[in-house]
């Protein structure tokens, strides 16, 4: 069954046509990579998803709800979390207190008055934080600031961040940009632990991250999807060769 | 015997707040401060605390919240002049009037940050204090300000001398105790969280407008219990209370004494009360230009105020034992 559904989406962005008409279904708890030569419109499909870009035409979505036109932290509440290209992550915070927010927009939904509350005083949701940090392996930098994390921890407790709300949905956008091969390794085995039925969609260029990750890949180009199959239909596909990694194998 | 402790841990700042602040008129005077400044001294603290959960949790930078301090202040007075000379219910319609302003410029700002938020917020005020300054002339007496009040009263108790500064320091204990309740709750998370990074926050599924709306009007009605203890201690409203200079002189406190750490804001309001009182004397008009000094070398050398200071110091002082 499909979790998300795009149906004909459509966005321009003046004169450029940034998506075309793109259809695409993802399957309830498969990863689905995204790739496509630069400025094919990947980027600007995952910003539709989250709600920071509005399709000039067509529908999404999600689980039988409707995504176009609902806010970002609504959407989140839904049940879709996305990674950022450059971690996202609360820097002045420590790596707890940086968990513990998505913990309590679980419980409390995107605004709560609860001015009296105390933080500390609840312990379960406390604990479930911990728990979250530590199966990232992040338990030695519990109250550190987060600012302060190496870059691929900071990827992690990104991660943290997003997996702390039960997303049914996550989205990646180019989750091992700028890392070096050991990390990327650590990185697509992070991925791949992630597996409570949560359905993944990725966007990267690196190759041997999306063969190794993907049940299903998708190929945009120029704003269309010119392509739609399993790893070794897609390493076989004349169009794809044409378009995507006949000019990165030249 | 835990949760004894336990208690004590939790609420030291505040139990320490209030030690200082009531016994503050058996030691202040020794200091050289007049009477009534330490009432002064308080009213501001509670302003720049409220001013502490806009500007330290969020790290919205209001240039405007004299508007609440003096549109408080005014309503006060003229609930005090026309309607009665006790203090609740010119307290109680002064704060709710200045909360209804305040959710509506909240409200219109918001939708800005950083330098434009500020402006905005900044032509708000200057719109309520030329208005006071000409339609509303005949209520809150132009450039003369408002004169002629009674005595306030609380029920049967003259709000004059020692009582004014117990009412206005328990306010100030009180409300300091409720911002730190805040900083300890969720909220007061997710009001951090808008400073740190927005953009995540949202994507949280929290929506940080909202929040950012609750700071700003939280923050304003501490400005506005402000504004009306102001009356309460000195029956008469200056028109200097709605003007930009007002603004401003919280933003200075506040960052002399560290932005962001509620104790910190009430430290520099201490402090610049003070020396402007007390310092003036000795100093004349040079003050301000001390003051500057002092406030560029906050800026430049120590940006988290004197608590950054104090941290410093006992940092250095720690240190060195452990280092033995």
């Amino acid at each position: 069954m499909a979790i998300l559904d795009i149906h004909q989406v459509s966005l321009s962005f003046g004169g450029l046509k940034a998506l075309q008409n793109v259809n695409l279904k993802i399957e309830k708890g498969t990863t689905h990579a995204l790739i496509g030569p630069n400025g094919a419109g990947k980027s600007t499909l995952l910003n539709v998803l989250t709600g920071m870009l509005k399709p000039d035409d067509g529908s999404v979505m999600f689980d039988g709800k409707p995504l176009l036109n609902v806010n970002s932290y609504d959407i989140n509440q839904l049940g879709i979390a996305k990674v950022f290209q450059t971690p996202a992550i609360f820097p002045e915070m420590t790596v707890l207190q940086n968990v513990t927010i998505p913990v309590f927009a679980a419980r409390d939904g995107c605004f709560n008055m609860n001015m009296f509350e105390g933080r500390s005083k609840q312990r379960p949701l406390i604990e479930f934080a911990e728990q979250q940090i530590c199966e990232l392996g992040l338990e030695k930098h519990m109250n550190m600031m987060a600012g302060s994390l190496s870059r691929g921890d900071k990827r992690r407790l990104e991660m943290a961040i997003c997996l702390a709300n039960k997303p049914r949905l996550l989205l990646l956008d180019e989750p091992t940009a700028g890392m070096a091969r050991h990390e990327t390794e650590k990185t697509i085995e992070l991925l791949r632990s992630i597996n409570d039925g949560i359905t993944k969609v990725i966007v990267e260029h690196d190759m041997n991250v999306v063969f190794s990750l993907s049940d299903k890949i998708s190929v945009l180009s120029q704003g269309q999807i010119i392509a739609e199959g399993s790893p070794t239909q897609i390493k076989g596909h004349p169009k794809v060769i044409e378009a995507y990694l006949g000019e990165a194998q030249v | 015997m835990n949760t004894q402790s336990n208690f004590w841990q939790y609420n030291k700042t505040v139990l320490m707040f209030a030690v200082v602040a009531l016994t503050m008129p058996f030691w202040f005077p020794l200091m050289g401060g007049y009477s009534g400044l330490d009432t002064k001294i308080m009213i501001f603290c509670i302003f720049v605390v409220g001013f502490d959960i806009l500007l330290g949790f969020t790290g919205y930078l209001s240039f405007g919240h004299a508007a609440f301090f003096g549109i408080s202040a005014y309503v006060t007075g003229i609930m005090l002049k026309n309607f009665s000379d006790n203090i609740i219910p010119a307290m109680l319609v002064a704060v709710a009037a200045a909360t209804v302003v305040a959710l509506i410029i909240g409200l219109l700002t918001l939708k800005r940050t950083g330098i434009y938020f500020s402006i905005l917020t900044l032509a708000f005020a200057e719109m309520f204090d030329s208005m006071a300054m000409s339609m509303l002339q005949r209520w809150t007496g132009g450039e003369n300000g408002l004169t002629g009040l009674p005595t306030p009263m609380l029920f049967d108790l003259k709000m004059q001398g020692d009582t004014v500064f117990y009412f206005c320091a328990l306010m100030a204990i009180a409300l300091f105790y409720f911002a730190k309740r805040i900083e300890r709750s969720p909220v007061g998370l997710m009001m951090k969280a808008i400073k740190c990074n927005q953009t995540r926050l949202e994507y949280t599924g929290i929506n940080a407008r909202r929040y950012k709306l609750l700071a700003f009007v939280l923050s304003a009605i501490y400005a506005a219990i402000a504004g009306s203890l102001m009356v309460v201690y000195e029956p008469f409203v200056g028109h200097e209370f709605l003007g930009w200079h007002q603004s401003g002189e919280i933003v200075i406190m506040s960052v002399i004494g560290g932005v962001g750490t509620l104790v910190g804001p009430m430290l520099g309001a201490a402090f610049m009360l003070y020396f402007e009182n007390v310092m003036s004397v000795n100093l004349g008009e040079q003050w301000l230009l001390v003051l500057g000094v002092i406030f560029m070398a906050v800026v430049i050398f120590m940006p988290g105020g004197f608590m950054e200071a104090m941290a410093r110091l006992k940092k250095r002082f720690f240190t060195t034992i452990d280092g033995e």
